[in-house]
C-alpha cells in the first residue's frame, strides 16, 4: 500500500478506538497514551530503515503512469519526515501526563496519529492530488485538536477561526491545481514540470502562482494571512501547540518550495522575489508584535511567524547553500519551538495561567523547568554554542552569497530584535522576584521533564557538533535541487 | 460545445463569490456554506478541462478527483458545524462579529 | 388535533393535487431511455486501477473526520 511507516502510523490511528473501548476502567487508562508512544516508535524505526533505502538508492517512486496517484520518497521527504516523527513522539510522551485530567483521551491519540500520519503522507506524496489528500488529513485533525477543550470559549473561537482561513486556503490550493490539470493534463509532479516546459510562460501561470502562494501560505504562516496563528496556537493543548508550531506551519513551508522548484522551474525569478518580499514582511510583522506580548504561549507563537520568515528567506535563494540553511533551520527550530511550548505547558499545568506578569520568578520554585526553558530561549535567538546559530547563520551567508545584502542585512536586524524578547522572557522567568501565584507552584513530574530533557540535550549536541546533522540537511537540498 | 473560457469565467466568479462571502457574511453558517462555494469553483473547473480536452472524449482523471474532492469538502463542512454547534453554545449567538474576545 | 376550517382547505387541497397528479403520471407513458448495452463503469474502473493511493488515504480522512466530530461531540467532565 504506502511505504511501512506511513502503514503503521495509519493502522495504529484506526486501532485506537478500540483501545480505547477496551480501557475504559480508570486504572488502565495510561495503557492509551503508552500504545500511541510505543507506535510512534516503531514507525521511528521503520522510517530509518526507508532512510537506509533511500540513500542508496536515490529515490523511491512507485509512479506508473502520468495519470496514476504516486509516492515519491527521496532525502527531503525521509529528512521532515524525521522530523515530524521525532518531535510527535516527544509531544505524545509528554502528553500522558499532561492530559491526564481531559477526558476523551481515546478520541485525543486518535487525532495525534492522524496528523503525524498526514504530514509525513505530504512529504511523501509525489502526485499533486495526494499531496492534498494527506493535507486535508493534516488539516482535519488539527481542527479538532486546537477546539479539543471545548469547555472553555476561547479555543472554540480560535478553532472556528483557524478552520475558516485553513480551509478556505485548501480551496485556493484546489483550485490552483485545477488550472495546472488544465495546462498540462496530469497532476504528476514530473510530469507537470516536462508539460510546462514546453508552455510559454504566459498570464495563467502567474495566476496559478498566486493561488499557490496564497493557499499554502496560510498554512506557513506568511504574512497578510497568519492571524489564525496568534489565537490557535495559545489556546491548543500544549503539546498539540509544539506540534503545531513546529511541525505544521513548516509543513506548510515545505509543501510551497517543493511546488514552487518543481513545478514553476520557468518563472523562478519571479517567484523568488515574490517570495523574498514575503519573508522580509514576516520577518518584521512577526518580531515586532512579539515585543508587545504579555501571554507568554502567544509571544512564541509570534516568534513561529518570524522564524518561519526566516525560513522562507532560505527558500526564496534557491541555492544549495539557501536550501540547506533553511532545512537545518526547520529542524532546529522544530526541536527549540516544541522545547519552549513544552515548558510553557509544564507552566500552566502547573499554576494554571499563562500571564508572564503572574510567572515571574518562577525559577524558585520550578528550577529544572525555568533552567530548560533558558536554553531554548538562549538557543533560539541565535546565542553562538547553541544550535539556533549555525542554523540562521547559514541563511544569512547564503544571503550575501547570492549578492542579497540588504536583505541579509534586514535579516540580522530582526534577529537582534528577536533577542530582545527572548532575553526579556528569560529575565521575567529566572531573574525577577516571585509572585504569589508562582510561589505556589511545584516542580512538573519526571514522565513530563524526560521530553522536554532530551529536546533541551538535542539543542546542545546539535550546537556543539552540528556536522552530521548539516550533512543530512545538506543531501536533502541536494535532492530537492536535483543535483 | 460551449466554449472553454465561459466555463473558467464561471470558475473565477463562484471564487470571488465564495470569497466575498468568506468577508462580509455575519451568520457562522453562512461563513461555512461559503467554504463549500469555494471548493465548487475549483470542481467547475476540473470538470470543464476534462470535458474540452479533446472533442469526443472525456478524461476521466478530472471527474476523479472531483468525486474524491466532494467527499473533503463534505468532511469540512462536517467538522466545521460541529464547532459552530460549541460556538452557539458559548456566545448565545451565530453572529461571527462577536467572536471578537480574542485580540492582540 | 382541531379542525378549523384552515386545516380542513388545506387537507383537501393535497388530497386534490395527489390524485390529479397520479392520474396525469399513469395516463402520459415515462420516455425512459432504454439501452441495449449495460453501463459502463469507466470512472470507477479508472479510479480503482490508478487511483488507489488516494482512495485507500479518502478512506482515513473519513475515518478522522468521524473521529474530530466524536472528539468535539464527546460528552465531557461531569465532575
Amino acid at each position: 500500500m504506502f511505504t511501512k511507516p506511513l502503514n503503521t502510523l495509519l493502522i495504529l490511528m484506526v486501532t485506537m478506538p478500540i483501545l480505547g473501548w477496551v480501557t475504559y476502567k480508570k486504572k488502565y487508562r495510561k495503557i492509551r497514551g503508552l500504545y500511541a508512544v510505543l507506535g510512534l516508535s516503531v514507525t521511528a524505526y521503520f522510517l530509518y530503515e526507508l532512510y537506509l533505502e533511500v540513500s542508496e538508492k536515490g529515490n523511491l517512486r512507485s509512479c506508473s503512469l502520468p495519470f496514476g496517484a504516486c509516492l515519491d520518497i527521496d532525502m527531503l521527504s525521509i529528512f521532515m519526515a524525521l522530523i515530524y516523527v521525532m518531535i510527535g513522539l516527544l509531544a505524545a510522551a509528554y502528553s500522558v501526563k499532561y492530559m491526564e485530567r481531559d477526558t476523551g483521551l481515546t478520541e485525543y491519540y486518535t487525532l495525534l496519529l492522524g496528523m503525524v500520519a498526514g504530514m509525513m503522507g505530504v512529504t511523501f506524496a509525489g502526485d499533486f492530488f495526494t499531496l492534498f489528500v494527506f493535507w486535508e488529513l493534516m488539516s482535519l485533525t488539527s481542527y479538532a485538536l486546537v477546539a479539543f477543550r471545548k469547555e472553555r470559549w476561547a479555543p472554540i473561537e480560535a478553532g472556528f477561526k483557524y478552520l475558516i482561513m485553513s480551509a478556505a486556503g485548501g480551496a485556493t490550493i484546489l483550485l490552483a491545481m485545477s488550472f495546472l490539470y488544465g495546462m498540462t493534463g496530469t497532476l504528476n509532479f514530473a510530469d507537470i514540470a516536462t508539460g510546462l516546459g514546453s508552455v510559454a510562460s504566459n498570464e495563467w501561470l502567474f495566476v496559478t502562482l498566486t493561488l499557490i502562494i496564497v493557499g499554502f501560505g496560510v498554512k506557513a504562516a506568511i504574512v497578510p494571512f497568519h492571524t489564525w496563528l496568534p489565537d490557535a496556537h495559545p489556546e491548543a493543548p500544549a503539546p498539540i501547540s509544539a506540534l503545531l508550531s513546529g511541525v505544521l506551519v513548516p509543513t506548510g513551508a515545505y509543501a510551497l518550495i517543493r511546488v514552487l522548484l518543481l513545478v514553476f522551474g520557468s518563472i523562478q525569478s519571479v517567484w523568488q522575489m515574490t517570495l523574498l518580499v514575503f519573508a522580509v514582511l514576516t520577518m518584521f510583522v512577526g518580531n515586532l508584535m512579539a515585543l508587545l506580548q504579555d501571554d507568554i504561549k502567544r509571544l512564541l507563537a509570534f516568534s513561529t511567524i518570524a522564524q518561519m520568515g526566516y525560513i522562507l528567506f532560505g527558500f526564496s535563494i534557491a541555492s544549495q547553500q539557501g536550501l540547506t540553511g533553511s532545512l537545518f533551520h526547520i529542524m532546529n527550530h522544530a526541536i527549540m519551538k516544541s522545547l519552549l511550548f513544552l515548558c510553557a505547558g509544564a507552566f500552566v499545568h502547573q499554576v494554571g495561567t499563562r500571564d508572564l506578569r503572574k510567572l515571574e520568578g518562577i525559577r524558585q520554585t520550578m528550577p529544572v523547568t525555568s533552567m530548560l526553558l533558558a536554553i531554548g530561549a538562549v538557543a533560539i535567538a541565535a546565542i553562538p554554542p547553541l544550535n539556533g546559530f549555525w542554523s540562521e547563520w547559514m541563511i544569512v551567508l547564503a544571503g550575501i552569497e547570492a549578492e542579497m545584502l540588504p536583505y541579509s542585512a534586514l535579516m540580522i536586524i530582526n534577529i537582534l530584535l528577536s533577542v530582545a524578547y527572548y532575553l526579556r522572557l528569560i529575565y521575567v522567568i529566572v531573574l525577577k522576584e516571585p509572585t504569589p501565584v508562582s510561589k505556589k507552584a511545584t516542580e512538573v513530574p519526571l514522565s513530563m521533564l524526560i521530553p522536554i530533557i532530551i529536546l533541551a540535550a538535542l539543542c546542545i549536541i546539535i550546537g556543539v557538533y552540528p556536522g552530521p546533522f548539516v550533512a543530512l540537511a545538506q543531501q536533502a537540498a541536494n535532492a530537492t535541487l536535483g543535483l | 460545445m460551449i466554449p472553454l473560457s465561459y466555463y473558467i469565467m464561471g470558475a473565477i466568479a463562484l471564487y470571488i463569490v465564495g470569497m466575498y462571502c468568506l468577508a462580509v457574511k455575519r451568520n457562522m453558517i453562512r461563513l461555512v456554506i461559503g467554504i463549500e462555494i469555494l471548493i465548487n469553483a475549483a470542481h467547475l473547473n476540473f470538470i470543464a478541462f476534462s470535458a474540452h480536452r479533446s472533442p469526443s472524449f472525456i478524461d476521466p482523471l478530472g471527474h476523479s478527483i472531483v468525486i474524491m474532492s466532494i467527499v473533503f469538502a463534505g468532511c469540512v463542512t462536517a467538522v466545521a458545524l460541529t464547532i459552530v454547534t460549541y460556538a452557539y453554545k458559548h456566545y448565545g449567538t451565530l453572529d461571527v462579529r462577536k467572536l471578537r474576545r480574542l485580540r492582540w | 388535533m382541531r379542525m378549523n376550517r384552515n386545516r380542513v382547505v388545506g387537507l383537501t387541497a393535497i388530497v386534490l393535487a395527489i390524485l390529479i397528479f397520479s392520474m396525469l403520471v399513469v395516463s402520459h407513458e415515462f420516455p425512459i431511455l432504454n439501452s441495449a448495452e449495460t453501463v459502463k463503469m469507466e470512472t470507477t474502473e479508472f479510479l480503482w486501477t490508478y487511483r488507489l493511493i488516494d482512495m485507500i488515504a479518502q478512506a482515513f480522512v473519513l475515518f478522522a473526520a468521524a473521529a474530530c466530530c466524536v472528539a468535539i461531540l464527546r460528552a465531557g467532565e461531569k465532575e
